[in-house]
C-alpha cells in the first residue's frame, strides 16, 4: 500500500549539515498498525513526515498503491493530502477561532464548495467516537488537552482516508487520557485503516500489529 | 459553510483588532471622501465666487487696422472689416458651444458716446443681471436700475457731471434716469454710465447689435484655450482673446486646492494600507502553523492565500461602505458651517458609495497581497515544526 525505499534527508540550517534519515525505509500493508519507536533525535518524525508528502526526501523512492509519489505536481499532492492521508500531530493544531465541530469539518472547508449535511451528519458521528459527542459547538480553548487531542483524531477520521499518520499523538496527554487515545487509535486499525504511529513509548508501541525500531536516521 | 468560514470566523474571533483596523481603515476612507465631497463643493462655488471677478474672455469684431497716408499726409487710421457684432447671434453661438456648461455668464455691450451738460462721457449699454454675474465687487448707492431708461453712474463720472439719483438726462435721442451711483471701483467702470442694452440701442440708434461680449468660463478640467477656440470656431467673424492672467490666477488656486487635497488623500489612504499589510503580516507569522496545518489537509496555495485576501476584503468592503457615508455625513457638516458654499447641494450618490467601496477593497487586497503570498508559500512541514 505505501513502500518508502531509502530515504536519506539532511537538513541544512545556515551552512550547518544536520543528517536526519540514512536510508530509511518501510512497507505499511492495508489495514496495518505499525508503529516507529526510537529515542528522541533518531528521525522519526522526518521520517514520518517524508511517508504523509509534508517534507520532501533527498533521495529514496516512496510509493502510494503502486504509484510514484515522491515528487507529484501540487494539484495531485494536495489531493492525495485531502483524500487518502490523515494526520494526527503530537500538538492538536486546533484552528482556535472555529468550534469543535468546524475543526473537525476543516478537512472539508478547502473550497467554496457548501459541505454537505452527509459530511456534517460524519462529523457528529466522529465526535460521537472520540467521545465528544456533546462538546461540538465549543470553541478549542474551552477544552482540555485530551480533548484537543481527541477533536483532532475526529478531523482526520472524517475523512475515511487510506492511511492516517500519527506523530507522538499521546506525546502531550497524562496517562490515563493517552490511554483513551491510544484505544482510539488501535480501533481504527480494526476499521481497515492502515495506521502509522511515531511514538517513543513502547507500551502504546505494543498495541501496534507490527513496531518498526529506528536509530540514527535507519531502521535498527 | 465553505473556506470563508475561516477568514469570516478569524475576524470574529479578533474582534478587538478586527475593529481597530475596521477603525483606522473607516476613519482613513470618511476623510478622504469628506475631503473630496467639500473640495468638490467649496471648487465650485469657488468657481462661482471666482468668476465674480470678471470675465476672462473678450470676444470682439474682427477689424485690420490701417493707417493710411497720402503724399506724406496722413489720414489716421482706417478700421477695415465688421465694426460691431450681431447681440443676438453672437451671445446664441457662444452659449452652443461644446464647453457651454462651462460659461458661467455672457455679458455683451454697447459703446457709445454723449455729452452730458457739454461734458463727453461713455455710455455703455450693458444686460443688467449679466453684468452684475460677471461684476460681483458692484456696490451701489440708491438702486440698480429696474426702468427701461434707468442709468448707473459710475462714481467718477457721478462726480464730474454733477449726478445724483433721480437726476435726468438726455442720451443720444432718449432721456434717461439716473437710479443709482456706483461706488468706487478703482476700473474703468468708475468713469462711464450703464444703461440697459435696449434702451442704448435704441438711444444711439444701433439696434440688435453689440461693441465686444466679456465672457467669463471656468475650466476646471480642460484648459481655457479650448473654450477659446470653441467660441472663435462658432463666430468666424470674431476675434476671441483670453484674458490669461486672470486665467491662470484662477485655475491655479482651484487646482492648487485639489492637488493638495489628492496629496492628503493618499498619504492617508497609505497609512490605512500600511496599517493593514503590518496587521496582517503579524497574524501570518501567528497562525504560521494553522497555514501548515492547512496545508497538510490538503489545501491548495490559492486557498490560503484567499483566506488571507477575503480578511481584506471584507475589512476593506466594511470600511468602504461605513468611510463613505461617515465621509458623507462629515462633508454635509462641514459644507454647512462653511459660509462660502451657501446654496450648494450634496446628493448622496450610490454610484460613488459602489465605487468607493470596490476602491477600498481593491486597495485593502492589495496591502494584504504580500502577507497572504507569504502565508501560502509556507512548506507544512517547516510550519509545523515551529512550535
Ligand atoms: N527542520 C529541521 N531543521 C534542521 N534539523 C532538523 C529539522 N528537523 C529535524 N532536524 C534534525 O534531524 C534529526 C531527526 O529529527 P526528528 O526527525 O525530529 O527526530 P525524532 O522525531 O525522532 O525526535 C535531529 O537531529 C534533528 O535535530
Ligand atoms: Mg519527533
Amino acid at each position: 500500500m505505501l513502500e518508502a525505499a531509502n530515504i536519506i534527508k539532511t537538513f541544512r540550517t545556515r551552512g550547518v549539515e544536520s543528517p536526519a534519515l540514512a536510508g530509511a525505509s518501510l512497507t505499511v500493508a492495508p489495514g496495518e498498525f505499525v508503529a516507529i519507536v526510537g529515542r528522541s533525535g533518531s528521525g522519526k518524525t522526518t521520517f514520518l513526515n517524508i511517508l504523509s508528502t509534508l517534507l520532501t526526501p533527498d533521495s529514496g523512492q516512496l510509493r502510494y498503491k503502486g504509484e510514484d509519489i515522491t515528487a507529484l505536481p501540487p494539484a495531485a499532492l494536495n489531493r492525495l493530502r485531502r483524500e487518502d492521508f490523515a494526520m494526527v500531530f503530537q500538538f492538536h493544531y486546533l484552528l482556535p477561532c472555529l468550534t469543535a465541530r468546524e475543526n473537525v469539518l476543516l478537512p472539508f472547508l478547502h473550497s467554496l464548495a457548501p459541505v454537505s449535511a452527509e459530511v456534517r451528519r460524519r462529523a457528529d458521528a466522529c465526535l460521537d467516537r472520540v467521545g465528544l459527542g456533546g462538546k461540538g459547538d465549543k470553541l478549542p480553548g474551552h477544552l482540555s488537552g485530551g480533548e484537543q487531542q481527541r477533536v483532532a483524531i475526529a478531523r482526520a477520521l472524517v475523512k475515511r482516508s487510506a492511511v492516517l499518520f500519527a506523530d507522538e499523538p499521546t506525546g502531550n496527554l497524562d496517562r490515563t487520557t493517552g490511554e483513551s487515545v491510544m484505544d482510539l487509535l488501535a480501533d481504527l486499525g480494526n476499521d481497515g485503516l492502515s495506521v502509522v504511529m511515531v511514538t517513543h513509548d513502547e507500551a502504546h508501541a505494543a498495541r501496534a500489529h507490527r513496531t518498526v525500531h529506528m536509530a540514527d536516521g535507519v531502521m535498527a | 459553510m465553505n473556506i470563508l468560514v475561516i477568514p469570516l470566523r478569524n475576524l470574529r474571533m479578533k474582534w478587538a483588532r478586527s475593529l481597530l483596523l475596521l477603525l483606522v481603515f473607516t476613519l482613513g476612507v470618511a476623510s478622504i471622501v469628506a475631503l473630496n465631497l467639500v473640495s468638490g463643493v467649496v471648487g465650485e462655488s469657488l468657481e462661482r465666487k471666482l468668476v465674480a471677478y470678471g470675465a476672462n474672455i473678450l470676444v470682439m469684431p474682427r477689424t485690420e487696422k490701417l493707417t493710411v497716408s497720402y503724399g506724406g499726409f496722413s489720414m489716421g487710421d482706417m478700421l477695415l472689416g465688421a465694426s460691431d457684432l450681431d447681440e443676438a447671434r453672437t451671445m446664441e453661438r457662444i452659449a452652443a458651444i461644446h464647453h457651454g456648461s462651462r460659461v458661467s455668464a455672457i455679458a455683451p455691450k454697447l459703446v457709445s458716446m454723449a455729452r452730458v451738460d457739454g461734458t463727453a462721457v461713455g455710455v455703455i449699454g450693458v444686460r443688467w443681471e449679466r453684468e452684475m454675474a460677471i461684476k460681483g465687487y458692484w456696490a451701489v448707492d440708491g438702486e440698480f436700475p429696474a426702468r427701461e431708461d434707468g442709468v448707473l453712474a459710475g462714481s467718477r463720472a457721478a462726480a464730474s457731471l454733477g449726478l445724483v439719483p433721480g437726476d435726468t438726462l438726455s442720451l443720444g435721442s432718449r432721456t434717461a434716469v439716473v437710479t443709482g451711483v456706483l461706488r468706487p471701483t478703482g476700473g474703468d467702470d468708475d468713469s462711464v454710465l450703464f444703461t440697459g442694452m435696449d434702451f442704448a440701442q435704441a438711444a444711439f440708434g444701433r439696434p440688435g447689435r453689440a461693441d465686444y461680449v466679456e465672457v467669463a468660463a471656468l475650466c476646471a478640467g480642460c484648459p481655457i484655450e479650448e473654450i477659446v477656440d470653441q467660441i472663435a470656431e462658432a463666430l468666424p467673424g470674431a476675434e476671441v482673446q483670453a484674458l490669461q492672467s486672470v486665467v491662470r490666477q484662477r485655475m491655479y488656486s482651484v487646482d492648487f486646492v485639489q492637488r493638495l487635497i489628492l496629496s492628503v488623500s493618499l498619504i492617508i489612504l497609505l497609512i490605512a494600507c500600511a496599517m493593514v499589510g503590518a496587521t496582517m503580516l503579524s497574524s501570518v507569522n501567528e497562525r504560521i502553523r494553522e497555514i501548515g496545518l492547512l496545508r497538510s489537509l490538503g489545501f491548495s496555495r490559492p486557498g490560503v492565500f484567499a483566506i488571507f485576501c477575503f480578511e481584506a476584503v471584507v475589512l476593506g468592503a466594511a470600511a468602504g461602505c461605513l468611510g463613505y457615508v461617515a465621509g458623507h455625513a462629515l462633508s454635509l457638516r462641514v459644507i454647512g458651517a462653511l459660509d462660502i458654499t451657501e446654496g450648494a447641494t450634496l446628493a448622496f450618490s450610490a454610484a460613488g458609495l459602489a465605487l468607493t467601496c470596490l476602491l477600498i477593497v481593491a486597495v485593502s487586497v492589495l496591502s494584504a497581497f504580500f502577507p497572504a503570498w507569504k502565508a501560502s508559500s509556507v512548506e507544512p512541514s517547516e510550519a509545523l515544526i515551529s512550535l
